[in-house]
């Protein structure tokens, strides 16, 4: 697999949310708009792209038995460098974002990529992973919260998409709306898979 | 059995590696984040008392600092305090400014943590706006026969702050009185 195919396949092949149903938690609570699921799409990929560069440098130093533990201290201590320099340095960020960031540490991409790449392939390559599945995680999250924004406000990214008339279906915005709208989808992808 | 304390101290390694720094950052950032946020309250008394040009403090309402808002001839114009309750998922911090007669100037939601696309919506100038010119008396949502409309999806969240001023504007009174007493006794 070359770095470019190793780049793409978070997209759409290997896509950490409909493919793989990882980070399902977070998916399901932000996607409610596209401005919500942009801002922690990316905010799990800054920390995916640093958790998996840090890992990868030192797999080497870990014995397997405690690699777990290792890869968690390691994934929530960035979190909370993140945290702590945006909520300094960029108020305005972190005013809007302050809300995704502890829930970065439960997102299972993050550990799931660390332990099933990055403990396994090297610096460039876990960069890269880290990147595409960033990517792909953004892209999972700004399709259902399109759908569920334009459905459930008429609005898209906040601006009135539909006319006046609409009568916006709220359980879309609801949590109901995100099993509802996330399971449609993967069925829509495993539709095209098996054709 | 030594491997298994082997384990043990490459973890406690890892860990006393990993809170040095988190300890070393956050003493970093601990300050400019404390800055920040007194910064924010200023401005935040500023926007719910545009003309006020002095802020004098005059007691503590849910460990906040009450403040009275006068213009620069001295005559008081109001008074700022902030309205603290749990919504539907975290604490709800509004900033309060009202007039001498109670009824409120302007509010402005300081930090909630409220569901994202719901409850959190109570953080924009629209919501804001509806708590314009009430009083006492007719701040209640709309589910409770008032007038304030609630935010879609979120009931809880506009009860929680509408109450939450309403909790604070009795203390308030209190305080004033208690503080107008005090001077008389001085």
């Amino acid at each position: 697999m070359n770095l470019f195919q190793e780049f793409t396949k978070g997209f759409v092949k290997e896509n950490p949310v409909f493919i793989m149903a990882l980070g399902l938690c977070p998916t399901l609570a932000v996607t409610s708009s596209v401005e919500n699921a942009i801002g922690m799409g990316l905010a799990a990929t800054f920390v995916l792209v640093f958790s998996n560069m840090i890992i990868s440098l030192i797999k080497n130093l870990i014995p397997a038995k405690i690699r777990i533990p290792a890869y968690i201290v390691v994934i929530a201590s960035f979190v909370t460098i993140v945290d702590m320099v945006m909520h300094a340095y960029f108020p305005a960020v972190h005013k809007n974002l302050g809300l995704f960031i502890p829930l970065i540490v439960v997102n299972c991409i993050i550990l799931g990529r660390a332990e099933a790449f990055a403990s396994k392939n090297n610096l460039t390559r876990s960069l890269v992973d880290g990147f595409g599945m960033g990517f792909g995680f953004t892209l999972a999250l700004v399709v259902i919260g399109g759908i569920r924004e334009v459905l459930g406000a008429g609005q898209f990214l906040g601006f009135n998409v539909l006319p006046e008339t609409y009568k916006p279906m709220l359980v879309a915005i609801l949590a109901p709306g995100a099993f509802l709208v996330m399971g449609l989808l993967m069925g829509l992808m495993n539709l095209k898979k098996n054709k | 059995m030594k491997y298994y304390l082997k384990l043990g101290f490459i973890l406690l390694i890892i860990t006393a590696f990993a809170s040095g720094i988190l300890a070393f950052i956050n003493s970093l950032t601990d300050p400019i984040i404390k800055i920040n946020e007194k910064k924010q309250k200023e401005e935040a008394r500023l926007e719910v008392h545009p003309e006020a040009v002095i802020f004098d403090s005059v007691g503590v309402l849910n460990d906040e600092v009450v403040y009275i808002a006068k213009v620069e001839d001295g005559s008081i114009i109001g008074y700022t305090f902030m309205a603290i309750k749990y919504g539907y998922s975290s604490d709800i911090k509004t900033m309060v400014g009202v007039k001498p007669d109670y009824s409120i100037n302007k509010i402005k939601i300081i930090s909630q943590a409220e569901t994202p696309g719901l409850g959190a919506n109570c953080g924009n100038p629209e919501f804001h706006d509806k708590f314009l010119g009430l009083s006492y008396d007719n701040l209640l949502v709309d589910k409770d026969g008032g007038n304030i409309i609630s935010i879609t999806g979120a009931t809880i969240t506009t009860r929680t702050i509408t109450n939450s001023i309403k909790e604070a504007l009795n203390s308030l009174e209190k305080l004033l009185t208690d503080h107008s007493l005090e001077e008389v006794a001085e």
